[in-house]
């Protein structure tokens, strides 16, 4: 009988999901930090950050990723706003496909993509390395800076910029006073797209450059995989966690993601 | 609610049927591409035929001992069989982590005896805590590490010495081999080759020597030489070189001989063990303390280890087994060599200038420049440490004062946006606060 | 028109590069060679070896293959129910700040990379002692993929009329088949899109299979790939998988874009 009243009050349908949160999403995170202050046997210690702030490995490593992903973004953004602004606009672009066209690499996994990218090199006779490893990262994640921008542009209310048109504008002023400023939820969602698996992607770097440049990702898996290196590991996790939680709050406080275009 | 109690209901149902199957299972943990494949099929049906009892292999592969090593010492994991170098099978023993082999199999002989003594007996050097190696322990490959070069680019004279990694005419044109042991106590006998030749050290001791100095040395000598590196590989090595798109591979003797099969008629490979010096070692399989088949995983070693199954697998992979048998010797002898080398120390008397190919039977010379490694014990972490450090270490301090700059600013500006946002808002409440006034 | 024609050139232009690896692969797919680049003749042998089983690692690619499926299947189709009753609860709670937290852990794996997201639950089933296979995935895929059908069927939620549901109830029906009856016809779409979103999410997953896997042999195709990486580039009828998957999607968006387009003609 409680039970009927439990279901039938919709608010509890959450429950369940809310469990399962708790148990996959919010536990398993705080494990990281349990395990990052822990030693191997166990105890209670601070050395695993010590050692990422004296090793210059990780660190430099870590600075390295960070400049690497910068990069990879704004290339992303620089590339990918004329195309996401292009396929949105009536006047350039009216087919469905041409979106579908930059879309679809998506569905090819990414590290088929990447090797890809090493044959192509190899094919035209261009060293593998720095240069191969950032045309692998923005070719990989080009459509995911595309995509949510292509969103945002094209849900534009029309009506606004026939107002500004109306109102004596110029084309240029009305993309920088219209769109350009609407569109920027779907730029944060595809920077969030594209900055952070930069940071922390391992085995695209590893394909691409043959070992010889690592991200930050890569230092965090060698870690993981070794018992003796574990907590160092997890360590360096946490420090990544910090650096989501930096990304989200300067990306902006409001939380509803479906804004930014992403889906 | 339902689906959601449903589903966690099954993790215990599945993981119970899965402790049924067990029994029937035989977890098979290996380096990648280390066996003939048909071979596996073919224990099933002999272990069936032999005990009449049913078993599938499970088989999967490593390619860093390392990583092998924490998912057992960690992740109790329960493989049945592994094949770890012998450091690391040093460690295990220490740290109790095998089990005694069983080499009772009924009517069935012990082929484990068909092991050739050298090995056994560089295996026992292993011995620890007590345990002689041997009897945790059965052989199942063994190599050198050298450098494979192609002889288009890198002349003999320049390949037999490791020199070669800090020569500027190989720039980004070597690729490296991802193991730190290995490379570690090969390069240090080049290091340290005069006090070596001088007798004031043993290469035994140069190789395992992992004190503060001797890894700080390495550290920056190895700095120097990452100029010429075009990578660092575990297992893909082998395969560029057959393409031609390395010009020298630090690796290991089975390696280069898959390579040296592999390769086309426009492409001249070829391998050596450095004059300085270089190690020697051996993998071996063992059974770990969480094995559940244990049976099952004496019996797949045995398997191993007759004359015939060796040979398959030294085809299949390019490596060399340990079994010393005649019939191995009589397989391998090939009469179109020019040169012969001195065997007897694994095959015994009479093997003393046999037309075997080098590369995979090194002349006994050549095995004297050679040294064993061992478990670095607590040092273990130095070193990986430090190998990682070379390993990072690809930036350029101005690189990093740019990219620092960078992220100051964002963070200046992403801050001064926050602080803004909260103006804003402030501004927006007295305006509320101003408006009700009113 | 000069501009129209920049602009499109420009897409084009952008278009080929995005597709010039993909393609490379393809054209090297019709030659029986090792290696990427060395062309030996048109021939068909690397797809005869896949799709005859006579390759080095046949078996295995399409355990691998096979593996991929039903752990997107199932991981697609739990999200999707546990994602549209979570939105349904989302929706009608009433307490701003409950809402909100809920909110925020929903985005939480969204925001999170791969690896993160794989090395907490590696970590989770560690400590809980549950050894890694198809259901430490399947969870871990789940985990990943909810939060994007809450996201999917929220919008279809805002449209419903709010007093159906109330009203079946008080029309005698249970809380299960109101919810059968009343809201799914509404969030439909919603729910569709969700999955196939989750499907595709979980396809394309790599690291956190990879560290949820275990060791019993799980493999899926990416974490293959990720193995034959390491050893030195794909065997060679990958490429003609690669090729085979490349334009399953695409026919598969083009009908798809093409019958939503006769939808609204009509």
């Amino acid at each position: 009988m409680n039970l009927t009243k439990l279901v039938q009050k919709r608010s509890n349908w959450v429950a369940p999901y809310v469990l399962f949160l708790v148990l996959f999403v919010v536990l398993p995170l705080l494990l990281i930090a349990v395990y990052a202050f822990r030693n191997p046997a166990g105890q209670f210690t601070v050395q695993n950050f010590v050692k990422f702030a004296t090793q210059s490995e990780a660190l430099s490593t870590f600075v390295y990723s960070v400049g690497i992903a910068i990069i990879t973004t704004l290339l992303c953004i620089l590339l990918g706003y004329p195309a996401a602004y292009i396929l949105a606009s009536s006047q350039f672009n009216r087919s469905r496909t041409m979106v579908l066209l930059f879309i679809l690499p998506m569905w090819i996994n990414v590290l088929m993509r990447s090797l890809a990218t090493v044959a192509l090199f190899d094919f035209l006779h261009l060293p593998l390395g720095e240069g191969a490893l950032i045309f692998g990262l923005v070719y990989d994640f080009l459509p995911f800076m595309i995509y949510p921008i292509y969103n945002t542009i094209q849900k534009i209310d029309k009506s606004y910029i026939e107002a500004a048109r109306d109102l004596g504008a110029t084309n240029r002023q009305v993309f920088t006073r219209v769109i350009w400023p609407l569109s920027i939820p779907g730029i944060i969602s595809g920077i969030m797209m594209v900055f952070l698996p930069t940071i922390s992607t391992f085995a695209i770097s590893e394909i691409l450059t043959l070992n010889n440049k690592r991200l930050f990702g890569s230092i965090i898996q060698d870690n993981m995989m070794m018992s003796d290196t574990m907590n160092y590991g997890a360590a360096l996790s946490l420090i990544m966690l910090v650096i989501i939680a930096i990304t989200s709050a300067v990306s902006g406080d409001d939380s509803d993601l479906s804004e930014g275009g992403l889906i | 609610m339902l689906l959601f109690t449903a589903a966690l209901a099954a993790v215990p149902f599945i993981s119970a049927k899965a402790d049924d199957d067990r029994a029937h299972i035989l977890k098979v943990y290996n380096w990648a591409d280390y066996i003939d494949e048909d071979l596996i099929p073919e224990f099933e049906q002999w272990y069936k035929e032999n005990t009449g009892e049913e078993v599938h292999v499970l088989y999967q592969t490593f390619d860093i001992n390392e990583v092998m090593l924490t998912k057992i010492e960690t992740g109790h994991e329960d493989y049945d069989v592994v094949c770890p170098s012998e450091y690391i099978i040093e460690r295990m023993l220490k740290n109790d982590l095998l089990l005694p082999l069983d080499r009772n199999f009924g009517s069935v002989p012990d082929y484990t005896v068909n092991v050739s003594p050298f090995a056994v007996e560089k295996f026992d050097e292993m011995s620890a805590s007590g345990r002689r190696a041997s009897d945790y322990a059965v052989g199942f490959m063994w190599g050198t590490t050298g450098i494979m070069y192609n002889k288009a680019f890198v002349k003999k004279e320049e390949a037999q010495t490791w020199g070669i990694l800090w020569d500027p005419k190989y720039e980004g044109k070597i690729l490296m081999k991802d193991a730190v042991r290995d490379v570690y106590g090969s390069l240090m006998m080049y290091i340290r080759q005069d006090e070596i030749r001088s007798g004031r050290v043993t290469r035994q001791h140069v190789m395992n020597d992992a004190s503060d100095a001797s890894l700080k040395i390495f550290e920056d000598t190895m700095l120097c030489a990452k100029k010429n590196f075009a990578g660092w590989e575990v297992d893909f090595g082998k395969e560029r070189m057959v393409q031609g798109k390395a010009w020298a591979n630090i690796t290991w003797s089975g390696d280069a001989m898959w390579a040296l099969d592999e390769v086309g008629d426009e492409i001249d490979l070829d391998y050596v063990v450095p004059v300085e010096g270089s190690n020697v070692w051996f993998d071996g399989w063992v059974i770990p303390k969480y094995a559940k088949n244990v049976k099952a995983a004496n019996w797949f070693i045995n398997f191993m280890c007759t004359s015939e199954n060796a040979i398959r697998n030294m085809d299949a992979i390019g490596y060399v087994s340990v079994i010393g048998t005649p019939e191995v010797l009589a397989y391998k002898i090939d009469e179109s060599l020019d040169e012969t080398v001195d065997l007897t120390y694994f095959f015994g008397e009479g093997a003393d200038s046999v037309k075997v190919n080098s590369i995979q039977y090194p002349d006994a010379k050549t095995i004297e420049r050679c040294a064993l490694m061992h478990d670095a014990g607590n040092r273990t972490e130095a070193m990986l440490d430090m190998w990682s450090r070379i390993k990072g270490d690809s930036l350029h301090s101005a690189t990093i004062i740019i990219i620092g700059l960078v992220i100051a600013v964002i963070i200046v500006f992403a801050v001064m946006k926050a602080l803004g946002k909260n103006k804003k808002a402030k501004r927006r409440a007295n305006a509320k606060k101003t408006s009700s006034r009113r | 028109m000069m501009k129209k024609f920049l602009a499109k050139s420009y897409l084009y232009v952008l278009l080929l590069v995005l597709y010039a690896p993909i393609a490379i692969i393809i054209l090297f797919s019709f030659t029986n060679s090792k290696t990427i680049g060395d062309w030996r003749g048109f021939s068909l042998d690397l797809y005869s070896n896949l799709l005859s089983g006579q390759a080095a690692h046949s078996a295995t690619i399409t355990q691998a293959v096979l593996n991929t499926l039903i752990i997107a299947v199932t991981a697609a189709t739990l999200s999707m129910f546990l994602g549209s009753i979570a939105a349904v609860g989302i929706f009608n709670i009433r307490n701003r700040k409950v809402r909100k937290a809920i909110q925020f852990a929903n985005n939480i794996p969204m925001i999170n990379p791969d690896i993160i997201t794989g090395i907490s639950l590696f970590l989770l089933f560690v400590s809980l002692g549950i050894s890694g296979g198809y259901v430490t995935v399947v969870l871990a895929h789940i985990a990943f993929c909810t939060p994007y059908v809450v996201l999917s069927v929220m919008p279809r939620l805002t449209r419903m009329n709010p007093n159906i549901y109330e009203a079946a109830l008080d029309l005698g029906a249970t809380p299960f088949q109101a919810f059968r009856k009343v809201i799914v016809p509404e969030i439909k779409p919603g729910m569709v899109s969700g999955f196939i979103l989750a499907f595709t999410l979980s396809i394309d997953d790599f690291a956190v299979t990879l560290f949820t896997k275990g060791s019993d042999g799980l493999e899926t195709l990416s974490t293959y790939i990720y193995a034959d990486a390491r050893k030195g580039g794909l065997t060679p009828e990958l490429r003609c998988l690669a090729a085979i998957i490349f334009l399953t999607v695409l026919i598969l968006l083009l009908i798809i874009n093409r019958r939503s387009r006769l939808n609204k003609e009509q």
